[in-house]
């Protein structure tokens, strides 16, 4: 009886530990879910630190908030494959351990250091699929990352001022959404 | 009632006659519909994507992926795994590429009139069908003007070198270098076929049903005699509305991956050669960025405005390259502060690539269970991706002679950065396997093959199924293989060509 109390304490110490204690969502989050919105921020400033050419971190740049949005706009089987994504890294530092005193302990609560050589691994891995797994993530990021007007204007890509001339389709449908005038 | 139906339109099931019914408004359902329109016929042209105004693009990478590409841009292939894109919007894929039209080389057409048994399909066949396109869409070699540092280094590299290279004729109209292909062009320079032809198709009075899919051919015998389908919700695909087409004339172009499915989940349609589905083609490319001593202010100039044919018959054409940076960036190695260097560095860099014409990576298409999307299986043959390696090299030759401090040539296992041309050669010399390359699945054929002989393919030289009597393709699916080079002028050539065989038939 004693072992069984034992064990089943332990499960839900590892249970918690893993998949427990996520912090609320802040305001405005309507697609990712806690545990999403940890890894996501948690990864999007272990791949833009703060400082170095480009001052602004991943959570400066809003890359979790992006993401949410993007999240919610890419269609339903796609949202699926991305969530895995997102559970899968978040997770996996129990099978690929990033060395140093890392603990079992999932993605969002390695230390920055120990998140930079976590997800290093999956780069440098001999394993295409793991290297897959890798840009697909740093890909979704990356489209965060660059769509910050900060970080934009830092590296000369403001978006240009450009007027619309008119042209023989104007009139012929209204604009996604809207009725026809 | 307006001729350009759009989503909120729709209040109930409906059922249109006309004597043809064209699926898919992209390079050949467009120009072909507007052809029969303008030739007295009572034609109706179904998209399944919205029409887009201006106000509707979306500047961000991403975003702009979500709205205007299938799967919302993150489709990809199995068996070798690369992302590849096809459109959902009215225009299809010429609302957001980079509207190269290149007429295939002469070699390229007579190799495919030997090996598919086509008798009119050389140069000389398709040239008068290339010159009204060309006229009709105003498309000329970009000037200098609105080249910008990135073309005009590529420019100068090549003459360096003594490779042949010229601006890329593109269907514009004003360009201003806005380097916007891809999400959009804002100043409607491009004459995307939102802008050009199906304008004209309707000023012709043609009608236009938006944000429709078709999910089947109906037939009785040899004879096509329906469309049939769903009334889908912008972005989120979701249906709602049924709706028949009954026609006199069938035709699909669709694209590469749609049309295939379309004939699948109608019986199996057209495909007593089994050709449906198969023999998929793509031009897979690799990209070189190359980082400069001064600033290429990139996001200027047009956005693929110089080409290099040079190396086609080795198999591979190099051009000129410019995207949303958040798209570009998924190609620069590196990862936290490494990977911040090198964004920094977008301001002074150039990207060109290499497309390859890979006629030995074949592929196929199916339908995806109880869906209208396509499950694409595609596998890299260890020849043509010697001919990447070969490409690799030779932009690497082209960089450092256009006097680039730094290549990154994005390979797997070779060094991130190459600062010389020595440093490059391992890229000449090295063992490289396709899951090396950051590949992108660009240009699509195929699927639904031209060939002289019913037994081989699913269409002959004038577009019409070889199963039955009215029921055409006029998308990509029809090249027989790789056209050697973008094949948006070739398409709508052969689009041009079939409008004609169907006036005739009608």
């Amino acid at each position: 009886m004693g072992i069984w109390l034992l064990a089943a304490l332990l499960l839900l110490w590892i249970g918690l530990r893993v998949f427990g204690g996520y912090r609320p969502l802040p305001p405005a989050v309507v697609t990712l879910t806690r545990r999403e919105y940890a890894f996501v921020a948690a990864a999007a400033d272990a791949t833009f630190p703060r400082g170095g050419p480009i001052e602004p971190s991943g959570c400066d740049a809003g890359v979790p908030r992006y993401v949410d949005r993007y999240l919610a706009v890419v269609p339903a089987r796609m949202r699926r494959l991305m969530r895995l994504l997102f559970f899968l890294l978040e997770h996996a530092p129990l099978f690929f351990p990033p060395g140093g005193p890392s603990g079992l302990r999932r993605f969002s609560k390695l230390s920055p250091s120990a998140q930079v050589a976590y997800l290093e691994g999956w780069q440098r891995s001999r394993f295409f699929p793991r290297r897959l797994v890798f840009t697909s993530l740093r890909s979704i990021l990356t489209l965060g990352y660059l769509s910050d007007p900060e970080v934009q204007q830092a590296l000369s890509l403001t978006p240009q001022e450009i007027d619309t001339p008119i042209c023989e389709a104007d009139g012929l449908w209204p604009r996604i959404g809207e009725s026809r005038a | 009632m307006s001729m350009v139906r759009v989503f909120s339109e729709y209040e109930r099931d409906f059922v249109e006659q006309a004597d043809v019914a064209v699926v898919g408004s992209g390079p050949g359902g467009a120009l072909l519909a507007k052809e029969l329109s303008c030739a007295g016929h009572d034609v109706i042209l179904l998209e399944e994507g919205p029409p887009f105004t201006p106000a509707d693009f979306e500047l961000d990478g991403g975003l702009s992926m979500a709205r205007t590409l299938r799967e919302g841009g993150l489709r990809t292939t199995r068996g070798y795994v690369m992302p590849t894109m096809q459109a959902i919007a009215l225009g299809g894929g010429s609302l957001v590429n980079s509207a190269i039209c290149v007429r295939a080389p002469a070699s390229t057409l007579e190799d495919w009139c030997g090996e598919f048994e086509l008798e009119h399909t050389s140069r000389a066949d398709l040239d008068p069908h290339y010159e009204a396109v060309e006229k009709f869409l105003g498309i000329a070699p970009t000037p200098d003007d609105v080249l910008g540092d990135r073309n005009l280094l590529f420019r100068k590299a090549c003459d360096a070198l003594g490779y042949s290279s010229e601006p890329i004729a593109r269907n514009v109209r004003g360009c201003r270098g806005s380097g916007e292909c891809f999400t959009g062009c804002r100043a409607r320079a491009k004459q995307s076929m939102d802008i050009s032809y199906v304008p004209a198709m309707v000023k012709a009075g043609g009608r236009v049903l938006t944000s429709v899919q078709v999910q089947q051919v109906l037939a009785q015998g040899r004879r096509a005699t329906a469309v049939t389908g769903r009334v889908v919700r912008p972005f989120s695909g979701e249906p709602s509305h049924s709706f028949r087409v009954d026609a006199r004339v069938i035709v699909l172009a669709a694209g590469v991956m749609a049309t295939p499915v379309i004939l699948s989940q109608s019986g199996d349609l057209a495909n007593h050669s089994q050709q449906v589905g198969r023999n998929l083609q793509f031009h897979p490319g690799v990209a070189v960025a190359g980082i400069f001593p001064e600033r290429t202010n990139p996001q200027f100039g047009a956005t693929q405005g110089y080409h290099s044919l040079a190396f086609i018959p080795e198999g591979f054409k190099l051009e000129t390259l410019w995207a949303p940076p958040a798209l570009l960036a998924v190609r620069l190695p590196g990862f936290a502060q490494a990977l911040k260097q090198r964004l920094a560095e977008i301001p002074y860099a150039a990207i060109w690539d290499a497309i390859a014409s890979c006629n030995r990576s074949l592929g196929h298409v199916r339908a995806r269970r109880g869906t209208m999307d396509p499950v694409i299986t595609w596998h890299f043959h260890p020849d043509d991706v010697l001919i990447l390696r070969r490409a690799l090299w030779i932009l690497a030759r082209l960089f450092f002679a256009a006097g680039a401090r730094k290549i990154l040539p994005g390979v797997h296992g070779q060094p991130p950065e190459m600062h010389s041309l020595e440093e490059a050669r391992v890229l000449a010399d090295s063992e490289l396997r396709a899951i090396d390359l950051v590949c992108g699945g660009n240009h699509v054929f195929s699927t639904t093959r031209m060939h002289g002989d019913p037994g081989r393919g699913v269409v002959g030289e004038d577009g019409r199924c070889h199963d039955l009597d009215n029921l055409y393709i006029a998308d990509t699916g029809i090249l027989p293989q790789s056209p050697s080079v973008n094949p948006m002028h070739t398409c709508m050539a052969l689009a041009h060509r079939i409008a004609g065989h169907i006036a005739e038939a009608l």
